[in-house]
């Protein structure tokens, strides 16, 4: 029996463990009602994204001004009515789910990269290099979010490039402590001073021991944000940074509607109730998956 | 019989959970009398905990149910108390101390008030005279009586199951329940704290019931003992009757677990298997699958109580027909 | 504990500079010509190019920046480049607005979200519970202007009990105080739901109901204290979130805040009011951590001794 055998059986059962870690934690997500609607509602959004051109042409439905349609209620042809300009809000809100989703999801890849990356190595490493890191952390975790964001966009002007951009640095300290300390709490572990001992290299220990293992509160984490990640894009195009009309955009169809909510209550309703329903949406997963993923239940 | 401190009879103590119904304590007599040491042993899971704090009426309910039994706590039926009257009872009359002293002291309050606080809810007197017995109390089980104004964490391990005691013995309870309670500790912080429950129990004239996996710790300080198993107690006699005249193969496999120092190499002979599952406990015997001398029987046939004396009683099929039959480990003995 | 203190106000101000030289930074990348921006249209080159001199804005940022501290340490936070008034001036006209709304906010929530939090986790699993875990769960996910305009819409619009904007007299401050406080009051109710939850497991308070103390005087005296901890943190947490919440209720309810001047000043690029916007926030927000840390220590004897 060499000892190539028994490695390849090992990695093997490793390979089933891994597979079966994941059945494990799909079958105790499924058990929430509450994350399964969640899941519902956000593929929901995301085929409403993928599937827009089917749905509605974007240069006749949306942009198009149509004035004569304009402030029209809901009706079988125009499902949520139209704005001020004609535009069919609900079509308008499907392409604008692309928009939410987009910047959502990038901003909190480039938070999760950049702040994770610096949160890793910070807790990793510790001692002086941890130091410098949490200092210039705390100068950026000492400004609301929100603020910093409105802060980048204003200085950078409104595209959506530079709101992925500061919605993503916004996010970066939340990141790197989230990370660091799921890093902190496994480091210590025996298995890992095992892997040291027979003489893996960091990058490795890093990659294949310590981030599998601390990934379930990042993972919890980095749904919940990309909730906040489409408010505050929702946010910072509603005060006029960020998107720019006639993009549709589901904060800035609520800043343009606003002043004719009054007789036409339709115009904010709805584009707020599609921010709420995907942010909820997100909430409940992430709350699902903090449960399914808790070692201590069960 | 008024010198039962303790009388339970045919307790059943089921947990309803989702994942299905824990029968947790499916039916035990217990009985302490004033100034007695009973010794409950048995693996984690066999229902010691459980039984425990159905005797403080402290079952987490749900899903914990009582579903059958009664209890009487110096002539008082637990049952049919109200919890206020449960309230004075417990650190009064009857005290409980749990296993893990780092975790049993709250981190905000001073470890003075913590023993004032059972002082001051169970006797009439002022702030100042609970203080001061708190203090007292801190003396008697070996701390400095000035420390009182400490918090937890500047205490260590075995100080911190110190002052829990001194809680727990602050109003001079009747009984005292002791949940594994040196079994986070070292063995040296051990030794002294069971020295300390020993010279306690006779100072306060109190009866005992010692919880605990460990036969070490129930030769030092017992004077009875019950062994437990998936929730029924299957042997219990004197100390002397327990581990010299031995009836079940499961105490027996406990004896058998314990290393031998004399022959240093002799095997160790573990308990094959593992306890069966509590949510789908077998219809015969429990302990069946893992018992040397399961017969036919044993799979279908829950074994009754068989006496040896007026304190010696087995539950096992291998008595019914022959009271003489000896174990292994009693055959040596002859 | 003073020491505490000390050191914690200490660590504030090189996290301060840091801050100001990070936004100072930022907003330095605004594009266009700020001499230009100021003179309008139909200004001739000449004027341009003598205002950007006198202004200093030829010399590099460094340099600028070390201008701007070195007046930031006097008070002096610049002059508007919209108004001409001072910097501080409008600030400080505009700061008990913000203050009266943020400070109400994260008064009303935590009043309404620990009494909820406490009782929905003593009574876990009841319709108390779960009604209240699905209403604080939509009210995370409600983004504050938007509730704002609701409200407005059916309290201002069309009940009338409201104004709808302003802040005339003790009513126009419901709505907007309600709208600020809603989402912070969810976040509040589940932490503190889910921490005391956690409590209630420990062993201590088992032995506090071994010792006969009865049901409230447990959830009051020995799980509260525990149970706040977490919770105070994110209270700090979120008075973060309600000042760049402010920022967007001020402007839905026309309150004349600093939020609202920062919004305004980023449109008419007026660069020493936001600057000096962003800096209050920062600072307001660093006291209040700083206030949170103290609670803390003071509530948890394990960190004083660590600093005593």
């Amino acid at each position: 029996m060499s000892t190539k055998v028994d490695a390849i059986k090992a990695d093997e059962i490793n390979k089933t463990k891994k597979r079966s870690q994941s059945a494990d934690v799909w079958k105790r997500l499924k058990k929430s009602k509450a994350a399964m609607i969640g899941l519902l509602i956000i593929v929901i959004f995301v085929c409403m994204a993928v599937f827009a051109p089917l749905i509605a042409d974007y240069d006749t439905e949306v942009i198009k001004m149509n004035i004569p349609e304009r402030l029209q209620p809901p009706s079988s042809e125009h499902f949520f009515g139209t704005n001020e300009f004609g535009r069919d809000i609900f079509y308008s809100i499907v392409y604008g789910t692309r928009i939410s989703l987009f910047v959502g999801v990038i901003s909190v890849g480039i938070a999760l990269s950049i702040g994770g990356f610096l949160g890793a190595i910070a807790g990793y490493y510790g001692g002086k290099l941890d130091n410098a890191i949490m200092r210039v952390l705390d100068v950026l975790l000492a400004i609301p979010a929100i603020l910093l964001a409105i802060t980048i966009v204003s200085a950078l002007g409104s595209s959506i490039i530079n709101l992925m951009i500061a919605v993503g640095i916004s996010n970066i300290p939340g990141f790197a402590r989230v990370v660091r300390a799921a890093i902190l709490s496994v480091k210590d572990q025996e298995y890992i001073e095992a892997a040291k001992a027979i003489g893996a290299k960091d990058h490795t220990i890093i990659l294949k021991h310590v981030l599998p293992n601390s990934m379930a509160p990042i993972i919890v984490y980095a749904t919940l944000k990309v909730a906040t990640a489409i408010m505050a894009t929702a946010s910072l195009s509603f005060i006029g940074l960020g998107v720019q009309p006639p993009t549709p955009e589901w904060g800035s169809m609520l800043a343009s509607g606003r002043q004719y909510m009054r007789d036409q209550m339709y115009i904010v309703l709805f584009p707020g109730l599609a921010i709420v329903l995907a942010v909820l949406s997100l909430n409940l997963i992430g709350d699902g998956l903090r449960d399914a993923l808790d070692p201590k239940l069960k | 019989m008024s010198e039962s401190l303790l009388k339970i009879e045919d307790l059943v103590i089921h947990f309803e959970t989702d994942d299905g119904t824990v029968e947790a304590v499916n039916g035990i007599n217990m009985q302490i009398d004033k100034g007695r040491t009973l010794g409950l042993v048995g693996e984690t899971g066999a229902g010691k905990t459980t039984t425990a704090l159905s005797l403080l009426k402290l079952v987490a309910s749900p899903p914990g149910v009582i579903k059958f039994g009664r209890i009487e706590l110096d002539g008082v039926d637990v049952m049919e108390t109200s919890e206020k009257d449960m309230e004075k009872l417990r650190g009064n009359i009857v005290s409980m101390i749990f296993q893990d002293p780092m975790t049993a002291l709250n981190p905000v309050i001073t470890v003075g008030d913590q023993i004032a606080e059972a002082i001051m809810i169970h006797q009439k007197v002022s702030t100042q005279e609970a203080e001061e017995k708190a203090k007292e109390m801190l003396e008697i089980v070996g701390i400095p009586g000035g420390r009182s104004g400490e918090y937890p964490h500047q205490f260590s391990g075995g100080m911190k199951q110190r002052v829990v005691i001194a809680i727990a013995l602050s109003c001079s309870p009747k009984l005292l329940i002791a949940d594994e309670p040196t079994t986070a500790l070292d063995v040296t912080i051990q030794a002294q704290v069971l020295e300390l429950m020993k010279e306690l129990k006779i100072k306060y004239q109190m009866a005992m019931l010692l919880i605990t996996h460990d036969l070490g710790v129930v030769a030092e300080v017992c004077d009875d003992v019950a062994i437990m198993y998936a929730g029924r107690i299957v042997e219990q006699g004197s100390l002397h009757e327990i581990f010299k005249s031995t009836k079940h193969p499961y105490t027996e496999g406990l004896f058998n677990s314990i290393p031998n120092i004399e022959d240093r190499r002799a095997e160790l002979k573990p308990i094959r298997g593992l306890m069966s599952d509590p949510y789908n406990l077998p219809k015969g015997c429990t302990f069946c699958d893992r018992c040397d001398y399961a017969m036919a029987i044993c799979q279908t046939e829950k074994p009754k109580r068989i006496d040896f004396s007026d304190t010696h009683f087995t539950e096992c099929h291998l008595y019914s027909k022959d009271k003489d039959f000896k174990i292994e480990m009693c055959k040596k003995e002859d | 504990m003073s020491k505490y203190i000390l050191r914690r106000l200490l660590m504030m101000i090189p996290v301060l500079l840091g801050v100001t030289f990070l936004v100072y930074f930022i907003i330095s990348l605004t594009p266009g010509d700020v001499a230009a921006n100021i003179l309008g249209v139909g200004a001739t080159q000449e004027a341009i190019i003598e205002l950007t001199e006198e202004m200093g804005l030829n010399d590099p940022v460094i340099v600028q920046y070390g201008r701007y501290m070195g007046d930031l340490v006097t008070g002096d936070m610049g002059t508007s480049y919209a108004t001409g008034r001072t910097v501080s001036s409008e600030i400080g006209q505009r700061f008990p607005n913000t203050f009266k709304l943020t400070v109400s906010a994260i008064f009303l929530s935590v009043l309404i979200s620990i009494p909820i939090g406490v009782v929905s986790a003593t009574r876990q699993y009841s319709i108390f519970d779960n009604v209240g875990m699905v209403i604080a769960l939509i009210g995370i996910s409600m983004p504050s202007f938007w509730t704002g305009l609701i409200l407005i819409i059916a309290f201002s619009l069309k009940l009338g009990w409201f104004p709808s904007g302003g802040i005339d007299g003790f009513s126009s401050w419901i709505l907007p105080a309600f709208t600020l406080a809603i989402a912070s009051t969810a976040s509040i109710t589940r932490t503190t739901r889910s921490s005391m939850l956690e409590v209630i497991r420990q062993d201590y308070i088992n032995t506090a109901k071994a010792k006969g103390v009865s049901r409230k005087v447990v959830i009051r005296k020995h799980a509260l204290k525990n149970a706040l901890i977490p919770a105070i943190t994110v209270i700090g947490l979120e008075f973060g979130v309600l000042l760049g919440g402010a920022v967007l209720t001020e402007t839905v309810f026309s309150i004349p805040g600093i939020g609202r001047l920062m919004v305004e000043s980023i449109q008419r690029k007026d660069t020493p009011m936001v600057l000096g916007c962003i800096i209050i926030f920062a600072m307001a927000f660093s006291l209040v951590n700083l206030l949170i840390d103290m609670l803390y220590a003071y509530i948890d004897p394990r960190i004083k001794s660590n600093y005593s």
